[in-house]
């Protein structure tokens, strides 16, 4: 695709959006039969399966904490979820979001209840438009929640950016090639406490700032769109006959 | 003050109430505020406030009677298969309740890898290993039956208030239950069919343990089968 000339005009995305606006999203609990729990999240045109198996015991035994659990965290782009074929298997981009997506949803987990076991938390992106990475954390503490986890509170993500020298809200792919800056945010919403921010490009002091209270805004509105969807699951069903 | 109804659907970090409440379980305390751990129905008993879990792995608890299977043997006892993160231990001596003198006994004779086992939690120490006897009458290794395993949060709704759904399950279905915490549970009966319909009930109790007016459906559904069976 080539370079639009303009990324915003009149105040509108390219597919129509306000700059502080989400794409639209679904969320799904439980929707995996053997996992302990499960989720499914689209976001505009990301989709994303997690699954969370445990607390369980943990092997191999050499990584077992005496005093505590440990969180494992796969995250990992399905070969069909880009327009180019992507190679199976982990690579460095997803080593690392494996690794910041762990510690994103850390703090949040009660580790210290289930000594030597390990919990697992699998993010498989099946569809990939910018900002997999909130997507998966988002869902990955769905599916946490659905396990029944103890949890200090949910994990709401969202990416930030600046295209066209405007500050907008859950950049789309082309937003993300062709803008200048893109900065994921994960956030503990109850006492808005950052778990993940990274930074891809740059921000002035004061453009931080309006791009932060963006996010804090949009993590708002998946925070609750994923007790929306965990209430959906666990409600009471009306009887059934 | 509480924030929260009886039986309410609570999320994880949602707050439940403020000030000196006594917190059960499936929930934290941050500041003098009580906010809820986990998915469930917020429980408020007075000053006691916990929050019953909808989802989630069985955590060995002292005293629990628990269904195992036997997965390891080693000199002195088994290792137990307890439907959790944790596996359990069950020395001879807490099997037969007397001294044994591995030298001259083969203790292969009492329990074997696969074997079921319903026993009773001994301890828990702080490295959640877990400490197992089965000494009394209705422990030990198990006989026929069948096994069923459930989620293990519902096992409570299997039993009932006051063991009521377990009596019906055991007297309308005509079949001897032993239910462990650990969400398994085992049944004897004489007709197959009868067996069937209480595995049938179970898997109801398990889909439906939210809703109220349940053990009379079962008693309904246990009913029409026993009345069937004659034909």
């Amino acid at each position: 695709m080539e370079k639009p000339e303009k990324l915003i005009v009149d105040g509108k995305r390219l597919d129509g959006r306000a700059p502080d606006e989400l794409r639209p999203l679904k969320i799904q609990a439980g929707v995996l039969k053997r996992a302990d729990g499960s989720a499914y999240v689209e976001l505009g045109k990301n989709k994303v399966l997690a699954a969370v198996y445990g607390p369980r015991e943990m092997h191999p035994r050499h990584h077992q904490q005496p005093d505590t659990a440990v969180l494992r965290c796969r995250y990992n782009m399905a070969p069909f979820s880009v327009e180019e074929r992507k190679r199976p298997g982990p690579d460095r981009r997803s080593v690392e979001i494996s690794k910041v997506a762990r510690e994103a949803l850390e703090p949040v987990v009660f580790l210290e209840l289930y000594p030597r076991s390990a919990i697992d938390i699998f993010i498989e992106i099946l569809q990939a438009d910018a900002g997999t990475r909130t997507t998966g954390i988002t869902a990955a503490s769905v599916a946490l929640a659905d396990a029944g986890v103890p949890m200090r509170d949910l994990v709401s993500a969202v990416a930030v950016g600046k295209v066209d020298d405007t500050i907008v809200l859950d950049l789309t792919k082309e937003e993300d090639q062709w803008g200048t800056t893109d900065m994921p945010i994960a956030l503990m919403p109850r006492k808005k406490l950052i778990t993940l921010l990274q930074m891809d490009g740059h921000f002035t002091h004061e453009e931080f700032k309006r791009a932060l209270a963006l996010a804090f805004n949009g993590c708002e509105q998946i925070y609750e769109a994923q007790k929306r969807a965990l209430r959906e699951k666990y409600s009471v069903k009306p009887e059934e006959e | 003050m509480l924030h929260v109804q009886n039986r309410e659907l609570v999320m994880p970090g949602q707050l439940l109430a403020e000030g000196g409440y006594i917190i059960n379980e499936g929930a934290f305390r941050e500041g003098g505020r009580v906010y809820a751990s986990v998915v469930g129905l917020a429980d408020i008993h007075g000053q006691k406030i916990r929050v019953i879990p909808l989802r989630g792995r069985y955590i060995p608890k002292h005293g629990d009677i628990v269904i195992g299977v036997v997965i390891d043997t080693h000199y002195s006892g088994w290792i137990l298969d307890l439907n959790s993160p944790y596996v359990g231990n069950l020395f001879v001596s807490d099997l037969l309740r007397r001294k044994v003198d591995l030298v001259r006994e083969d203790i292969g004779q009492y329990l074997g890898i696969g074997d079921v086992v319903v026993a009773k939690i001994k301890d828990v120490n702080e490295l959640m290993r877990v400490q197992l006897e089965a000494g009394e009458p209705s422990m030990g290794r198990v006989a026929g039956g069948k096994l069923v395993e459930v989620v293990p949060t519902k096992v409570p709704r299997i039993i009932g208030r006051k063991g009521s759904m377990l009596n019906v399950l055991q007297s309308v279905g005509g079949c001897r239950l032993t239910v462990g915490q650990n969400g398994r549970v085992m049944i004897w009966g004489d007709d197959p069919r009868r067996v069937n319909a209480v595995i049938e009930a179970l898997l109801m109790i398990e889909r439906e343990a939210h809703t109220s007016g349940l053990t009379d459906r079962v008693r309904l559904m246990l009913e029409k089968v026993k009345s069937e069976g004659g034909e």
